[in-house]
């Protein structure tokens, strides 16, 4: 089936990924901060496009449903909301603007844009994703990152309970991935990013435990070497 | 001594206030509302939920300190179908419950307003290890923080500030039966005076992870176990009893 899927956090690292894998096989409406003439330069041909930068979520919640009213879909299959930002720093040297900046974008954002996304998602009984992280279950240099994916889980958690048998929600965990963040964040992975996967592995782990449905789930590096980037069933 | 409690105005705040006060510290008081006076307690008006206000009233929290004991007490919840809270209350909701805390933790350690060594208290909720339908986005808040607290916990210890975590289960405070389903048993919940004293001599005593009573600990071990028996236990005692939409 061709699926109609929204894709936030589309213009790099794991969401452009993502797009880029599912768009030959379904219709794809990304999102991201980017503005319109560059994303069309790395997307996909046939990929729509929203600019929908998540700094302030009202304004991106409210972004999302006039898009989708303008692309035409009057119900989607999946969303899957990858849009992330994070900063690494010492907890008490943190700028309260980017811990503000990190919850926004993670956590408020992601949460205002579920909810814009159900009236749509229910009418095809669709799937919900969001996007955590192996490091929502806390880090020292990272902490606002952490507690912002870590509010996604609990959020996911009862959320998946709420609207069961309307929408499926589920939340998975990825490792680290090669991606543009870590160089914008601040952080130096040194010799251990070479056990960082590539954004396509992950992406191809992310469509089969989209497909499975499974909440939560780890994409960590043992699942890649268990084979989870190759063995699935494909959206 | 002196103490940092927010939202010290009502429910489990007050309690802590009138703990501190009678253990005979001095006490700064940080909430919306203004309570009843007493000698040693200074109250400081500011909404958490408006950065604005947050940002103008950080240098005279700052400077009423150093401070023996901060807890980051102040929440409120929003409960009913999660689309059916309006997404200024959600916004607001995750701005006092978890940003306001983690702006004020992070300019108090890095000012000097915190004395070496000191306490720093977290609020989070049982809803941690249960989940919590019917409040989604306040099950939200409520990780958010208790993972910022088990995050910044080991870098904080190196300036002499202990980091800890309170998991409360129902406490028997306005706010509580405000947002419980209605004919729900009161009797079952805890006074929050007793809440109060618990948590100070546990965070007294250096505790990281404090979870009140026998009771609260085994839910908090079988949602462990067994998450999705215990999210779907709590989906129908409180979700599907839940009749109107509260905050």
């Amino acid at each position: 089936m061709r699926r109609k899927i929204l894709i936030t956090g589309a213009t790099s690292g794991i969401g452009l990924a993502l797009a880029t894998r599912l768009a030959p096989r379904h219709e794809i409406l990304a999102t991201g901060r980017a503005l319109k003439k560059d994303a069309e330069k790395i997307l996909p041909a046939n990929a729509g496009y929203i600019r929908v930068p998540q700094s302030d979520p009202l304004v991106a919640s409210a972004t999302i449903r006039e898009g989708l009213r303008d692309v035409g879909w009057t119900g989607f299959h999946n969303a899957i909301l990858v849009a992330g930002t994070g900063y690494v720093c010492e907890a008490q040297s943190e700028d309260p603007v980017r811990l503000r900046e990190t919850l926004d974008v993670n956590l408020a954002a992601t949460i205002l844009i579920a909810r814009a996304c159900l009236p749509l998602l229910e009418k095809t009984n669709g799937r919900l994703t969001l996007i955590g992280s192996t490091a929502a279950r806390g880090s020292s240099h990272i902490a606002s990152y952490c507690a912002s994916k870590a509010g996604l889980a609990g959020f996911a958690r009862s959320l998946r309970s709420e609207w069961r048998g309307r929408v499926s929600v589920q939340i998975l965990h990825p490792g680290p991935v090669a991606t543009p963040m870590h160089e914008k964040a601040g952080y130096v992975p040194g010799r251990l990013g070479a056990l960082f996967l590539s954004p396509s592995t992950m992406a191809a782990m992310l469509e089969f435990a989209v497909a499975r449905g499974r909440s939560p789930r780890t994409l960590s590096w043992f699942r890649y070497i268990g084979g989870e980037s190759i063995f699935g069933r494909r959206l | 001594m002196k103490a940092l409690v927010t939202g010290g105005s009502a429910g489990l705040g007050q309690a802590f206030v009138a703990r501190l006060l009678a253990d005979g510290c001095d006490v700064v008081s940080l909430d919306r509302s203004t309570a009843d006076g007493a000698a040693n307690l200074f109250q400081i008006n500011c909404d958490l939920g408006d950065r604005e206000a947050l940002d103008r009233t950080v240098p005279a929290i700052v400077t009423a300190g150093p401070y023996d004991l901060v807890i980051f007490n102040a929440g409120v919840n929003a409960t009913g179908r999660f689309e059916d809270i309006p997404e200024d209350v959600q916004l607001r909701l995750l701005r006092i419950n978890t940003e306001a805390p983690m702006v004020l933790a992070a300019a108090l350690a890095g000012s000097g307003a915190m004395v070496r060594p000191s306490k720093m208290v977290f609020v989070s909720s049982l809803s941690h290890f249960t989940g919590y339908p019917g409040a989604a986005v306040y099950a939200a808040s409520k990780d958010a923080i208790a993972i910022y607290a088990r995050s910044i916990r080991r870098p904080l210890l190196r300036l002499g500030i202990s980091v800890s975590c309170v998991f409360p289960g129902p406490l028997r405070t306005d706010h509580a039966r405000r947002h419980a389903p209605e004919n729900a048993d009161a009797s079952q919940r805890m006074p929050a005076d007793d809440a109060a004293r618990d948590i100070l001599s546990a965070v007294r005593a250096g505790k990281a992870t404090v979870i009140l009573g026998k009771q609260a600990r085994i839910v908090a071990l079988a949602g462990r176990i067994a998450p999705r028996l215990v999210t779907w236990q709590m989906r129908r005692f409180i979700f599907e009893k839940l009749s109107a939409t509260t905050w």
